[in-house]
C-alpha cells in the first residue's frame, strides 16, 4: 500500500521518539502493523528477518525497507530520517554538555556515566543469556561462535578478515539444512525474535 | 573539509562491515579511532554511556565520536556513514524480494549468523569490559544487571539504577 510522505514522515519520527531500551523494532511493530495496519503480520516478521543479514542496525535498516515499501525512495529516506532524527539531536546535546561539563575523571557525570556502562553491559550480557540456548543450539554453532570470538575478541584480528573467514565457512556448515523448506514454513529464523536486543543499536 | 571526509569513509568501512547487528564492529571501531586519536579511551567508553540514553539505535553514540574527530560536520559524517550501507541496501531488497526470501544463500546467511553475532558479541562484551570497568565493584555491578534484567527487570530501571549508585559513590567520595 501507499502512504503520503507526510504522515509517513510523522509515524516514523513518533517511532523515533519512543523508541528506548529493548531496540526499535517493537515499536515499528506497535506502530506500522498494530496501529495504522500498514503492514500484514508475516510480511513484517519477514522483513525484519531479511534485514538481518543486511550490515548495521536491523531497526534501521527495516525502517529503511518498510518507508520505501510505503512512499518509494523518498519514503525510505524519510523514514530513516524520522528515526535517527530525535535520538541524534539528543545524543548531539548530550555530547556538548559532556564536553562542556562532563570531561573530568572523577566528576560526577564521570562516575554516573561509569555506571551506566556497567549496567548497559549487564544488558548485552543478559540478551546472550537469554539467546545462548537456541543460538548455540549445536556443536557446529558453538564452534562458529567460538571461533569469531577468539580471532575477533582474544586475538584482534581485522573484522573483515574474521567475517571473510567465518561467513562463507558458516554458509557451508548450514547449507544442507538452509535446503530444506517444509510448507508453510516463514522465512524467519525460530531465534529471529531473540535476536532482536543485540541487533539493536 | 578533507578531516570531515576521513571521518565519513571511516564510519562509511564500520557501517558497511557491522554484520550482525550494528554494535558488532564495536571492538574494531574502537581499536581505530582510538588509534586516530579521536577520542580517548575513557571518552569512548563514556560515548558508548551516553548512546544508552537516546531513543532509536543506539548506535547513534557514532555522532559523539565524530563529534571529537571534526566537530559538527564530523558527527552528521559519522552518523550517515554508519547507518547509510545498510539502510541503502534494505531499500534494494525491496526490488530483490521475491527472489532472496527464497534463495537458499540467504537461508543459509541468516542460520550461520546467529552463532557468529554470539561470537561478535562476546566479543564486544570483552572490550567493553576492557575499556569502562575498572574494578572489582563495577565488574559485580556488571554481572548484578545482567542477572537482574536476564530475571525480567526493566532494562530502563536497571541503567537509571546504575547512573544513580555512580553519582551516591562520587557524591560519597
Amino acid at each position: 500500500m501507499k502512504v503520503p510522505l507526510g504522515k509517513l514522515f510523522s509515524a516514523f519520527v513518533h517511532i523515533g521518539l519512543v523508541a528506548f531500551g529493548g531496540g526499535g523494532s517493537a515499536q515499528l511493530y506497535q506502530a506500522i502493523v498494530l496501529k495504522r495496519r500498514w503492514m500484514e503480520e508475516r510480511e513484517f516478521l519477514e522483513t525484519t528477518a531479511l534485514c538481518r543479514i543486511l550490515p548495521g542496525p536491523v531497526f534501521a535498516n527495516t525502517a529503511a525497507h518498510i518507508g520505501m515499501r510505503l512512499g518509494g525512495v523518498a519514503g525510505g529516506a524519510l523514514a530513516l530520517l524520522g528515526v535517527l532524527t530525535p535520538g541524534a539531536i539528543l545524543m548531539l546535546l548530550l555530547s556538548f554538555a559532556y564536553v562542556r561539563f562532563g570531561a573530568v575523571p572523577g566528576s560526577l557525570a564521570e562516575s554516573a556515566l561509569n555506571g551506566v556502562a556497567a549496567a548497559a553491559i549487564g544488558l548485552i550480557l543478559a540478551t546472550m543469556l537469554r539467546q545462548a540456548p537456541i543460538a548455540l543450539d549445536s556443536l557446529k554453532a558453538v564452534g562458529l561462535a567460538l571461533v569469531v570470538f577468539v580471532t575477533y575478541g582474544l586475538l584482534h584480528w581485522q573484522l573483515l578478515l574474521v567475517l571473510l573467514l567465518s561467513v562463507p565457512v558458516g554458509m557451508g556448515l548450514y547449507w544442507q539444512e538452509a535446503a530444506i523448506m517444509p510448507a508453510g514454513e516463514p522465512t524467519s529464523s525460530p531465534s529471529g525474535q531473540g535476536m532482536e536486543a543485540v541487533g539493536r543499536g | 573539509m578533507g578531516e570531515t571526509l576521513e571521518v565519513f569513509l571511516a564510519f562509511l568501512r564500520f557501517g558497511v562491515l557491522s554484520f550482525g547487528g550494528g554494535m558488532a564492529n564495536l571492538p574494531e571501531m574502537a581499536r581505530v579511532i582510538i588509534g586516530n586519536g579521536w577520542v580517548t579511551r575513557q571518552e569512548f567508553a563514556d560515548g558508548f554511556a551516553l548512546g544508552q540514553f537516546v531513543p532509536g539505535p543506539n548506535m547513534l553514540a557514532v555522532l559523539f565520536y565524530g563529534l571529537g574527530a571534526a566537530g559538527l560536520p564530523g558527527a552528521l559524517a559519522a552518523m550517515l556513514g554508519m547507518f547509510l550501507p545498510g539502510a541503502v541496501g534494505a531499500m534494494l531488497l525491496v526490488r530483490g524480494w521475491e527472489w532472496m526470501a527464497k534463495a537458499q544463500w540467504s537461508r543459509a546467511l541468516r542460520k550461520a549468523l546467529v552463532p557468529i553475532s554470539m561470537g561478535l558479541s562476546a566479543s564486544m562484551v570483552l572490550v567493553l569490559i576492557q575499556l569502562s570497568v575498572d574494578s572489582l565493584f563495577w565488574g559485580g555491578v556488571l554481572v548484578l544487571a545482567g542477572l537482574l534484567i536476564y530475571r525480567g527487570a526493566s532494562v530502563v530501571l536497571v541503567i537509571a539504577g546504575g547512573a544513580l549508585l555512580g553519582l551516591l559513590i562520587a557524591l560519597g567520595s
